[in-house]
């Protein structure tokens, strides 16, 4: 690929993202930089029908410091070697941007300067002559906004013309730091950004600013608190009870729509009964199981987005510092590990609002450990069949979950090495109302990302669960590879009291998700409580069926949202209650909360693994997985010791 | 007087004199903005960290990163 290439490149919360936006439009792209979790944005854009790539370069604020974001920056900028550095700088924070400005030019390449959120500038009384600031820099440069639009074609106009004529910055500026100790250079630096602020810019400050105002209140050691917990309950609310409707209405559009249909159009044709199957559920199921998690992924990144483009997010990082510094953690880590109660799928893909590797990798090792509503379900039914205080026992697996959280922490902490000691130095930006247009850009970036990337992964490996339960074709549950499968691994649950087949057996469909266990329990213990579905399927009234439900999802995602309790703590088994009897005869109370424990900490769940492989690639997702089953087996083993000596 | 920026009170504005640094951590800490000859208003303290204004940026710095900061 020989296309131009543009680096977008300026100090963090500068608006490079929406220049980008503006930019590239629909052609926006995320992924990640190579070898590390950090997000990628990229797109490209043409110019005068000719084609150019634009990449946004992780935010720093000089080149000669060694972080991981500057490491990113330097080796791109020396091996890719872009045509053309584009400077974003925030107007009404010239004086600090200008650090970053003179590093780049003493790299002596073509590169344009953009002054951009002009519009902030000017409210703050910020004036920026930028006829001399082309003048003493030599570069070209203009003055945008990329909330109003402001600059944006004269923008494209400067780029097309720069990468013509590659306009260097002037000699005088550039310093070859090479030959001076760092106390020179600064001193040197700080006497240039002296007199080219003296020249161009002047301010005439208001005394109170909006965000003045609002981190009165915001970050509030009390008040601040109060607001983060009902901007983390809102988040809950919306992401969960808000998104569930729309969910099941998918799942049923899916199960009980589509494939049905589907299954009536092609029995109309000479092809075998398991070939309609495998369409299907195995084609129709796996992307209804991949499409129905679209809704929670939307509503929730919707949050997100809008909570990082506002500036609510450092702040709220700043605020719970002190609770969890203890942890080595990032107090921006509570927003995933919060999410990762309603559904740890969510949770991990909002990683990515973390700067630091190190505060990635291990939030995303907790996430596993937040008991979520799959869960609930399936600790709700063997709760209730053997404790009398089942609540008391749910609760217990959940505090359980968030301590095996922070063991896991504490012991990947100590492998995950840092050159970084554990200082805290941000950057608080104002707070901003993100445009619509780029919050529903990005979120649909994401959206459509996690349908590509983790999507597939997960659709591929739903179909495979789907061919181990349903293979060889026409037989039993008992004689699938699934159930070869549970009676080869039988012996490795023995002594955590679960070696019956059928409980190894009904684990390998709970891959899929948590939940899935009940049902193949059901299907694998007593298969005449199986209800086949032979409704006769008729076309026009299922249509009216799906359009009555879809229109009732929406009254009903607001009610819930209005509701004060979250639907995530509600379990509803709609199992009957002879499968409970069923279950009593067969496992002993010990064995129950043996399974329970298994089934908390080991990552049985598809969705996770997938977003996991799209976040942190292969070798973490295998070792996360291999690492929780087995810390699993290691607490169910322990569980049905203890609990075989005190219940017996 | 000279003091350390850590030991500034809330509300108060000052100006930075010098840093004395020992890493290339307070290469970043300038280019944040943070650098001698700036006046610094520390808004609010909270648990390990300081935040403060400077010009237009708002900076949260933990206090042991503002101990090696000088102002006067």
């Amino acid at each position: 690929m020989d296309l131009p290439k543009i680096a977008l490149l300026g100090n963090p919360n500068v608006g490079k993202t929406s220049i980008l936006n503006e930019l590239v439009g629909a052609r926006l792209k995320v992924g990640n930089w190579p070898g590390v979790t950090l997000e990628k944005r990229e797109g490209k854009f043409e110019i005068d029908s000719q084609e150019v790539y634009l990449v946004d370069l992780p935010g720093i604020y000089t080149l000669y410091s060694n972080g991981e974001e500057e490491g990113i920056v330097k080796n791109y900028i020396f091996s890719e070697k872009p045509q053309l550095l584009v400077n974003v700088i925030e107007t009404a924070n010239l004086e600090r941007d200008l650090f970053l400005t003179l590093d780049l030019i003493s790299l002596n390449t073509p590169m344009i300067l953009v002054l951009n959120m002009s519009d902030e500038a000017k409210a703050l009384g910020v004036e920026v002559d930028i006829q001399k600031l082309k003048d003493i820099t030599g570069l070209p440069a203009v003055k945008t906004s990329a909330k109003t639009g402001e600059g944006i074609s004269q923008l494209k106009k400067t780029i097309k013309e720069a990468l013509k004529n590659q306009p260097l910055p002037n000699k005088n500026l550039v310093i070859s730091s090479q030959n001076l100790s760092k106390p020179e250079l600064e001193a040197l630096r700080s006497n240039q950004i002296k007199s080219i602020l003296g020249e161009v810019y002047k301010t005439n400050p208001p005394k109170n600013t909006l965000t003045d105002r609002l981190d009165a209140i915001l970050i509030h050691p009390v008040y601040g608190l109060f607001v983060f917990l009902a901007v983390m309950f809102l988040m809950f609310k919306l992401a969960f009870d808000f998104s569930s409707p729309f969910m099941d209405w998918l799942d049923g559009f899916f199960n009980s729509f589509l494939s049905p249909l589907v299954g009536l159009l092609l029995g109309a044709l000479p092809v075998s009964e398991w070939f309609i199957k495998l369409i299907q559920e195995a084609i129709i199921g796996g992307v209804g199981f991949v499409l129905t998690f679209v809704p929670l992924i939307a509503i929730s990144y919707t949050f997100i987005v809008f909570l990082e483009l506002s500036g609510y997010l450092p702040r709220a990082s700043f605020l719970m510092d002190r609770y969890v510094q203890a942890l080595g953690l990032n107090g921006k880590s509570l927003i995933p590990l919060l999410l990762g109660f309603g559904c740890n799928v969510p949770a991990i893909l909002s990683v990515r609002l973390l700067e630091r590797e190190r505060d990635r990798l291990l939030t995303m090792a907790m996430i596993p450990f937040m008991s979520c509503p799959a869960r609930l379900v399936v600790f709700a039914f063997f709760a209730s069949i053997f404790f009398k205080n089942p609540a008391v026992v749910i609760f217990g697996l959940y505090i359980f979950g968030v301590l095996m959280a922070v063991l896991t922490a504490l012991i990947l902490g100590f492998f995950i090495k840092t050159s970084e000691k554990s200082y805290f130095l941000m950057e608080l930006p104002p707070y901003r109302l993100p445009s619509f247009n780029l919050l529903f850009r990005i979120v649909w970036v994401y959206v459509r990302d996690f349908i590509y990337k983790a999507g597939t992964f997960i659709f591929a490996s739903a179909i495979v669960v789907w061919a181990l339960t349903n293979l060889p074709p026409n037989r039993e549950q008992s004689q699938t590879i699934a159930a070869q499968i549970g009676r080869a691994i039988s012996p490795v649950f023995e002594p955590l009291g679960l070696g019956d087949w059928r409980m190894s057996t009904s684990l390998v469909p709970a891959l899929l998700a948590r939940e899935i266990v009940l049902s193949s329990m059901a299907t694998i213990y007593s298969p005449s409580l199986q209800q086949q579905e032979n409704e006769e399927f008729k076309i026009l009234p299922a249509i009216k069926d799906q359009l009555l439900s879809l229109a009732q999802a929406f009254p009903t995602a607001i009610l819930n949202t209005l509701k004060p309790s979250s639907s995530a703590f509600e379990a509803n088994s709609d199992l009957e209650p002879s499968l409970k009897k069923e279950i009593s005869k067969h496992i002993s109370a010990p064995s129950a909360l043996s399974f329970m424990v298994f089934l908390l900490i080991y990552t049985s769940c598809l969705g996770t693994l997938g977003v996991l492989w799209r976040q942190a690639g292969p070798k973490y997702t295998l070792g996360l997985f291999a690492y929780t089953t087995i810390l699993a087996w290691i607490l169910a083993f322990i569980t049905y010791r203890l609990s075989s000596l005190i219940i017996s | 007087m000279k003091q350390s920026l850590a030991s500034v009170n809330p509300g108060s504005v000052v100006k930075v004199s010098a840093l004395n640094y020992e890493n290339e951590l307070f290469l970043r800490i300038q280019a944040m903005g943070l650098r001698p000859g700036i006046n610094a208003q520390v808004l609010q303290r909270l648990g390990r960290n300081l935040l403060l204004k400077l010009g237009n940026s708002r900076l949260v710095i933990s206090k042991d990163l503002a101990k090696m900061v000088e102002v006067e």
